[in-house]
């Protein structure tokens, strides 16, 4: 085990699976010399060289294009972006070719790219560069989407990633990648895709949360117990495919459900968690899934304000009680 | 404010009732819930209940009166009130009335429901403590908490009998009540000869069980059944938070056994052996100094979940006297079973027209020889009487082999 940044996690793993994989290359915005603006390839240039580590232009739908093309001709390529709010100029080649072209060649041909990148608050990035898409990925199928919340889960879900043969949306975020956490050393350590991960154990209310929002769920839990609450708080890791034997499994304990994410509320994620939650487990409910997410606002510059319009530790510890009939 | 009391709609097809009996008369006060009077449609003979509390201020139909469903019958109301303008008034507009009393809707939360039924408790005897007077699970667990400790056979019998548990002092460890603490042994003190009279319901039994008799060349099979592999099945959907009891499976069988055996599943008509495309399984419920044979329709498309709902529901409805006459008739082949008094076997008589009924005993540990072998096995004995005027010894024989095979390889059912 060593100790390491969610980002050091990333770099590592990345590194680790081009020195037993030569068609490992990687392709994005300032990755070369400066390392990425998140330190995310910081000295992979130096090992790896300019033919595995290719700095690109401002183009994203030019170089998601060549990676797609890349990786139905025999490579493994790992696309970063700068920032996922980008991925909207890449769109056609994601949800058009990306995720289609499995389906479109008849299973013949294999697509394994991964797509990776940070996004979400946390710097006052403004409103074009502070969102979190990651809905819009798990709407057209054909492809996987994954949100570590922390280094341990993004290490191994990376290598996971990075040897599946299906085009991967990668989703880091910004506030995340300088916590630290315990790292397995083991260079095959990896975490399957559709398995969630319970975080905290609870018998009263069952908080599922993702990425940054995991983090601020176990906060709530902590403040929650408290007031004898004991919130169970589960991270599902990967939304697609999404583990729901494990999410219905402590709901039908608890007879809870909050369901928190950053991005906004409205048809994120969360509304699919809280319908199939009622779907399969409505007998074992005590009170209505609630959600929560970013309001219906762009995200605001402002730091102050960014905050105020995702949902904070206040907001799950407020949701949760009010569910709790105490 | 008077309440009317109208002619309930029991059944799709009913349009009118005939008042048997009227069981209070005019001032007499009468409990919501508890029988008002006695009806016989052209199916069944039923008693309905009161819909209120009060006084029964007008009988408005006498007894022997042939009533459109929905026109009121009587008006129930506090002593001296004015009901002119209730009993004056042209019959009341067709309603969807289903049942004879009003019931109030009760508001619990998914869990709170699974919580009582799993627990034996009506949600209606319920406080709700969350929103709006919701029932939550905590009021479910609160309930069940404070509740006197008893077994849930006690719990049945106090039900049936409207003993109060806490009333009841038990026998068992800390005073936790069996049911031999609630069913003690009446014995018959009265010395004189009483007389009961043939109610609707005693009256239709005697007149059946005779035309059967009468009419059928009833003889019976009996066979022995290995339940191993079936106590399996029920033991692993239980693991896995599906409860379905013996009987379910014996009816999936006896459905599945049925397919193969048309004509156990057939009636003597005018015109020949009418052997039924349905397999409607009737399954005979007792009821208060009664029996009723409510029907699963087409039990052999149904999968064992379906039927352990369909069954628990109708079993349910016999015994609270909701059934409708839908659910009563279209039987094709019928299912009696007295497992829990502990009988290994037993005969019983053909449900006429259909041609066959199945008789299930207890299953009990028993010695049995397997591979030379004296081994214990949960053995149930079956028992089958058969029309032979539709079929032969040896064709209703392979029939019970055949429910047999079923019930000791269960997954055959799949």
């Amino acid at each position: 085990m060593s100790i390491k940044k969610y980002a050091v996690a990333i770099r590592d793993v990345i590194a680790e699976e081009m020195r037993s994989d030569s068609s490992i290359f990687v392709m994005g915005e300032d990755i070369g010399p400066q390392g990425g603006i998140f330190g995310c390839t910081r000295g992979l240039l130096d090992e790896f060289g300019e033919n595995r580590i290719i700095d690109t232009p401002i183009s994203e739908a030019g170089f998601t294009g060549v990676g797609i093309g890349a990786a139905l001709t025999g490579m493994r390529p790992i696309i970063e972006f700068m920032y996922m709010d980008f991925t909207y100029e890449a769109m056609d080649q994601i949800l058009n070719q990306a995720a289609k072209l499995r389906y479109m060649y008849g299973g013949k041909a294999t697509l394994p790219l991964v797509i990776r990148g940070q996004q979400g608050i946390g710097r006052g990035n403004a409103g074009t560069h502070s969102q979190s898409v990651e809905a819009f990925f798990t709407h057209i199928p054909g492809l996987k989407v994954v949100q570590p919340s922390g280094a341990r889960d993004a290490a191994g879900l990376l290598r996971t990633a990075i040897r599946d043969n299906n085009p991967i949306m990668f989703f880091e975020h910004k506030a995340l990648y300088a916590n630290s956490e315990e790292v397995p050393d083991d260079t095959d350590f990896s975490i399957p895709f559709g398995v969630a991960d319970v975080k905290r154990e609870g018998g009263d209310v069952t908080i599922i949360a993702t990425s940054l929002m995991v983090g601020r769920a176990l906060e709530a839990a902590d403040i929650l117990a408290k007031d004898s609450i004991q919130a169970e708080v589960v991270d599902p890791r990967t939304i697609l495919p999404l583990d729901m034997d494990t999410i219905n499994a402590s709901v039908r304990k608890t007879g809870r459900a909050v369901v928190v994410h950053e991005a906004h509320k409205t048809n994120g994620v969360g509304a699919e968690i809280a319908s199939r939650i009622m779907e399969d487990s409505f007998k074992y409910l005590d009170a209505p899934v609630t959600r929560l997410g970013a309001k219906a606002c762009t995200l605001p510059f402002n730091l102050v304000l960014e905050n105020a319009v995702v949902p904070g530790v206040d907001d799950i510890v407020a949701a949760v009680q009010n569910i709790s009939y105490r | 404010m008077a309440s009317k009391v109208i002619m309930p709609k029991q059944g799709l097809q009913m349009t009118e009732g005939t008042i048997i009996s009227w069981l209070a008369k005019e001032g007499d006060v009468v409990e919501e819930g508890k029988p008002l009077f006695e009806m016989e449609t052209d199916k069944l003979t039923i008693e309905i209940t009161a819909p209120a509390t009060g006084t029964l201020l007008k009988i408005v139909r006498e007894e022997g009166d042939v009533v459109p469903i929905t026109e009121l019958i009587a008006v129930i109301g506090e002593a001296g009130e004015d009901i002119s303008s209730l009993v004056a008034a042209p019959a009341a507009p067709p309603q969807q009335a289903t049942s004879g009393s009003v019931t109030q809707r009760v508001f619990a939360s998914p869990r709170a429901r699974w919580r009582s039924e799993e627990a034996g408790l009506d949600p209606a005897t319920l406080a709700g403590s969350g929103p709006e007077g919701l029932i939550i699970e905590k009021d479910v667990l609160a309930a069940i908490d404070s509740r006197p400790a008893a077994t849930p056979l006690a719990r049945q019998a106090a039900q049936e009998t409207g003993v109060n548990l806490t009333d009841i002092a038990g026998s068992g460890p800390r005073g936790k009540v069996y049911r031999r603490d609630i069913v003690v042994p009446v014995y018959h003190t009265q010395r004189e000869d009483r007389l009961i009279k043939l109610s609707g319901m005693r009256r239709v039994i005697s007149e059946r069980m005779r035309q059967s008799l009468d009419s059928a060349a009833q003889a019976v099979h009996r066979i022995e059944v290995d339940m191993s592999e079936a106590v399996r099945l029920r033991n692993n959907l239980k693991a896995a938070e599906i409860s379905v009891s013996f009987n379910d499976i014996i009816l999936k069988s006896v459905a599945r056994a049925l397919l193969c055996h048309p004509r156990m599943n057939s009636r003597l008509t005018d015109g020949g052996i009418l052997e039924l495309g349905d397999v409607n399984i009737g399954m005979a419920v007792a009821v208060n100094d009664g029996l009723l044979v409510p029907v699963i329709r087409n039990t052999d498309t149904l999968s064992l979940v379906k039927i352990r709902g369909e069954s628990r529901r109708l079993a349910e409805a016999a015994r609270t006297g909701t059934l409708g006459p839908d659910e009563l008739q279209g039987g094709t082949f019928s299912v009696s079973n007295l497992g829990m008094f502990e009988l290994n076997s037993f005969t019983a008589i053909i449900n006429s027209p259909e041609s066959g009924i199945l008789a299930i005993g207890a299953i009990k540990d028993m010695a049995v020889v397997v591979d030379g072998e004296i081994v214990s096995r949960p053995m149930c004995g079956l028992s089958l009487t058969y029309d032979h005027r539709v079929i032969d010894g040896a064709p209703a024989a392979g029939f019970l082999r055949e429910v047999k095979n079923l019930l000791e390889n269960p997954y055959l059912l799949i």
